[in-house]
């Protein structure tokens, strides 16, 4: 006989038996049955045999009725028992819910937990689904699509360490990945790259919509034909652009709506299709309306797209062939059966094969890769996503917290019921009845706290998307047809969970051992509340390194005063047909003008005109430098110009170190002077004096532009870069880029001053249209979303968690006392002081809460290393965060444990002796 | 006597409720309170009879147990429940109307 465990084996007895019984019982009764018909058969005057013979005709041909009779015996005793079944279990769910209503706060409290952590985590699963698991709308296959990086060599300055965390561990500090890049390189891969069905570009712009005053921005984007077929995206209303619109030579001022635009703008008025919309001062038709949710291969939202070729005009002078300007990003299709390792093979060798540009560059022997479209620039995955994966662990640690809370309380109510529990069992209800009578109980807790969760995850995920991740076009309701199985799949498993240590312990009859082994009393609480300590503290480590983060983001040097300075742009008349030289010369003089009026304003303390600023365009000229043949190159690249007017740097709070700014004569026509950056200034001529050296600009032939000044490296475009050379020039003298913008800053602050410099900018003269102007923070301050989404998640996460943590210890100290009434009792009739009872309690709940704030911290520790990468200037192990985490904790295990404390103090000594 | 007539399908089960109606019995006390009630008309398998307890078991319009006939002998009893009951008399009543308006229609003189 195998050996099976006593339980199983009962189990099978009865099933086996039951059947046996049955097929027996109906023996029994056909035996009775012939026997009673033979007998009045003989009565009747049949001889023994005839009677017998006639009973079993009467009753039927025995051989065929047995069986069905036995057949039918068993269906019998099959619906009978689900019958059963069925009824028991209705039986517990009534009992349950009476049970619920008898206790509410429990049951609240209960409900509230679990609604809470399933809901949060439904909410983050919808984020994330969009996020992360589903590509962008209305592309076809994804996974085939492709993105081209482009990897060139770079050289570290010498004397800087460069400590960017922004980039790929295992990365060498020699190489640079980029995403961007110029029309020439599209041009060149689509014509000559044999791996793809097909390559297209696009990229993100900002056109004005509308004419005059009343323009405004809004969100759009560029793309070539070929972009909307490579997607395989079709048109709601109308057409896409054709090839033709978008020819280099020529390009049709042609529009295509995004559909929400369309709605919100336009009232979903199909008859739009074909007539025009103003975009930056230009009539564009609408040619087609794109389907809803479409937003490219990224996911923030676009209101208008234009071709390319339309856009890039304005990029700079020979942009189909230009490799000195990187504006767009390429994407391309597989062909079937290629791996994207051979595409980037074939991209790199063509892209070498077809380069004709300077032999000299880096970019000659640029590698091309072709990467999945998840990832942004340089190749890897945005901060946002990342940060985003963090949010799912935080979610689930939120439920785990919950379920292991109510499970806790679920297991003392059972403890606090074993009186009623064995009367059950007396009366004759098996252990499983017990077992599944308290699954019952937590699975109706967890259906009503799934019910309740759909409405915290609608209210979760609207915040998150409302406050958090506003540039994302989101098209599913926050509660979606997939939410909901998630949510629903993870109440059942809550419920499950949370049932199990009830119905285990019942199973074992161990509940009425319980209370006589007196380590229980607390043991039934101890694991968990540490548990929960430990998660709850690692969470609010996060919280706390998060938001460490975001301050130190936002508040790192760049170079330049952010929060002090205003920029405003001007939009221009049309001045006819006169000669493109003639309108420059109008509008520079237009411009001096305009910062005459500017600075002359009693709340500006300073002004300036710039072209190539941070954070706004960035322009590089061939440089030649006596001494070099050719210039070292920098991790961040360049060397990179800006030609500014004298009070540029004081403008903007960007600090002089050595010589002296320009002068207010300094400017078209008169001696060539420059001011390096710091980096440029080590770079070339580390060790020796650089107001003795000078620079050629744009040209070997050029005169040599003496240095004058050396100002602190700035940040171009980013919180974190590789330090890169600049330099910077008068007004005037640049040639070959231009794009002037105002630099202003006023006394206050920037934003309350805008609307004036609209003001006195419009007012100097009827060519500017119109002016805008806007915060240089405004232009940073995206970059800060990612920590600023991890803060909040975090932070929210954290404080449920140690609410839902603080809860528990209550109840858990609470039931302690309650048991231990006599103890209490025997220790106030000793003398005892309530003092010293209340330390003892509150003792008791610190030390549970200590051991998981160590456990927390050693968890944060050792995660840390991953948490790295998703900081900023913030070490994991940082001891300001990690103690600050230690303090709330520890106070709320002692705001926690004072309340039953004080009810533990407060016991008759007498009354408490004779209980129990 | 006249030819036995099969018995109606669904008919049976009722009837046994309506035997079981005036208490308790065993399967072959059933079927001779029916042979007995029709005269022997009705022509029914004994083996039938005892799918109908079956059924009627399942449906838990009939409750079952051994028990102990007058001379000591091992016999299953049957009895009839609250709901059985309430089906019964619902039964009935639908049948008789049926079995009124169908003998109606029959009845009239032929034209």
């Amino acid at each position: 006989m195998p050996q099976i465990r006593p339980g199983v084996r009962r189990l099978f007895d009865l099933m086996l038996r039951r059947h046996d019984i049955a097929s027996r019982d109906v023996d029994a009764e056909i035996a009775l049955h012939l026997e009673l018909r033979i007998e009045q058969l003989v009565r009747q005057g049949y001889s023994r045999d005839a009677a017998k013979r006639e009973a079993e005709r009467r009753f039927g041909a025995i051989e065929h009725a047995r069986p069905s009779l036995e057949q039918s015996a068993h269906e019998r005793d099959r619906r009978m028992s689900l019958r059963d079944w069925f009824d028991s279990a209705l039986q517990d769910l009534r009992y349950a819910l009476r049970g619920l209503r008898r206790e509410p706060a429990f049951a609240g409290f209960a409900i509230a937990t679990l609604a809470l952590g399933i809901g949060a985590n439904a909410a983050m699963y919808g984020v994330v689904d969009r996020l992360l698991l589903r590509g962008p709308e209305h592309v076809r296959e994804p996974e085939r699509v492709v993105r081209f990086t482009t990897t060139v060599a770079r050289q570290v300055a010498p004397g800087v360490t460069s400590s960017s965390a922004g980039y790929a561990a295992g990365q060498s500090m020699t190489e640079v990945t980029f995403g961007s890049a110029g029309y020439v390189l599209y041009d060149n891969l689509r014509t000559h790259a044999r791996s793809f069905a097909d390559i297209a570009a696009y990229v993100r712009t900002t056109p004005a919509l509308g004419r005059g005053r009343t323009a405004r921005s809004i969100d759009g984007g560029a793309a070539t034909a070929s972009f909307f077929t490579l997607l395989g995206v079709r048109p709601a209303l109308g057409r896409f652009f054709l090839p033709d619109e978008d020819a280099t030579g020529s390009p049709a001022l042609v529009v295509v709506l995004g559909d929400a635009f369309w709605r919100s703008q336009f009232g979903a008025d199909p008859s739009i299709v074909g007539t025009t919309i103003d975009l930056d001062g230009q009539p564009h038709t609408v040619v087609g309306i794109a389907p809803r949710g479409f937003t490219g291969v990224e996911l923030s939202r676009v209101d208008v797209w234009v071709p390319m070729s339309l856009y890039s005009q304005s990029v700079t002078n020979n942009w189909p062939r230009s490799w000195n300007a990187q504006w767009l990003y390429v994407v391309g299709r597989l062909k079937d059966g290629v791996s994207r390792r051979a595409a980037s093979e074939d991209a790199t060798r063509t892209h070498r094969a077809t380069y004709d540009g300077p032999p000299t560059r880096a970019m000659a022997k640029a590698r091309v890769d072709a990467t999945p479209i998840g990832f942004t620039e340089g190749g890897r995955e945005s901060t946002e996503v990342s940060v985003a994966r963090w949010l799912i662990g935080v979610t689930v640690v939120v439920l785990l917290i919950g379920c292991s809370n109510v499970a806790n309380l679920l297991l003392t109510r059972a403890i606090r019921r074993r009186g009623e529990v064995g009367v059950r069992m007396a009366l004759g209800a098996g252990r499983g009845r017990l077992a599944r009578l308290f699954v019952t109980e937590s699975l109706v807790i967890a259906a009503l706290g799934g019910a309740a969760s759909l409405l915290v995850a609608a209210l979760i995920a609207t915040l998150v998307r409302q406050s958090l991740l506003t540039h994302i076009e989101w098209t599913a309701s926050p509660v979606s047809a997939r939410v909901l199985l998630l949510a629903f799949g993870v109440t059942l498993v809550a419920g499950l969970i949370v049932g199990i240590a009830p119905a285990a312990h019942a199973a074992r009859g161990s509940l009425q051992n319980a209370m006589q082994r007196g380590r229980v009393r607390l043991g039934a609480g101890a694991l968990p509340t540490v548990l929960q300590a430990t998660l709850t503290a690692s969470l609010l480590i996060g919280a706390g390194l998060f938001l460490q983060s975001l301050q130190r983001a936002r508040t790192t040097p760049l170079g330049f005063d952010s929060e002090r300075v205003l920029v405003a742009d001007m939009a221009w008349a049309s001045l006819g047909d006169i000669p493109r030289d003639a309108v420059r010369a109008r509008r520079n003089e237009v411009l001096r003008r305009a910062l005459s009026r500017i600075q002359l304003h009693a709340k500006v303390e300073r002004a300036a005109i710039a072209v190539g600023t941070p954070f706004g365009s960035s322009f590089g000229v061939s440089v030649y430098v006596p001494g070099y043949d050719s210039l070292p190159k920098l991790g961040g690249g360049g060397p990179y110009v800006s030609a500014v007017t004298a009070d540029y740097f004081a403008t903007v709070g960007t600090r002089l170190l050595r010589g002296r700014t320009f002068t207010l004569s300094e400017g078209p026509g008169t001696d060539r002077v420059s001011i390096v950056n710091e980096t440029m200034a080590r770079t070339l001529w580390p060790q020796q004096d650089v107001l003795t050296k000078c620079i050629r600009i744009g040209a070997d032939t050029m005169p040599c532009a003496r240095v004058v000044g050396i100002v602190e490296d700035a940040r171009r475009y980013d919180l974190r870069e590789e330090p890169s050379m600049q330099y910077y020039i008068p007004l005037g003298q640049e040639s070959g880029f231009g794009g002037s913008v105002l630099m202003v800053r006023p006394r206050g602050s920037p934003r309350e001053f805008s609307a004036t410099a609209v003001r006195v900018l419009e007012d100097t003269d009827a060519l500017v249209e119109r002016a805008t102007a806007w915060p240089l923070r405004e232009q940073i301050d995206p970059l800060l979303r990612p920590w600023k989404l991890g803060a909040t998640v975090f932070m929210l996460g954290g404080v449920l968690a140690l609410l839902v943590a603080a809860l528990g210890l209550y109840s858990v100290m609470s039931y302690s006392v309650a048991q231990r009434t006599h103890e209490m009792g025997v220790r106030i009739a000793l003398g005892a002081r309530t003092r010293t009872i209340i330390a003892m309690i509150v003792r008791q709940g610190v030390v549970m809460a200590a051991v998981g704030i160590v456990a927390g911290i050693a968890l944060a520790m050792t995660a840390g290393g991953r948490l790295q990468a998703l900081l900023f200037d913030t070490s994991p192990r940082d001891p300001t965060v990690i103690g600050i985490a230690t303090v709330v904790l520890l106070a709320a295990a002692v705001a926690a444990s004072v309340w039953p404390a004080m009810r533990a103090g407060r016991v008759d000594p007498i009354r408490a002796l004779k209980s129990d | 006597m006249a030819d036995a007539l099969p018995v109606v399908k669904g008919t049976l089960d009722v009837l046994v409720l309506k035997a079981l109606s005036w208490g308790p019995m065993h399967g072959f006390e059933v079927t001779t309170w029916l042979e007995d009630r029709s005269g022997g008309t009705l022509d029914v398998e004994d083996s039938a009879l005892y799918q109908a307890f079956y059924r009627l078991e399942a449906r838990t319009l009939v409750a079952a147990d051994w028990g102990v006939t007058d001379n000591n002998r091992r016999a299953r009893y049957y009895r009839i429940t609250a709901a059985g009951r309430a089906h019964l008399r619902a039964q009935t009543t639908q049948w008789l109307r049926y079995a009124e308006t169908v003998s109606g229609i029959l009845s009239a003189p032929v034209r």
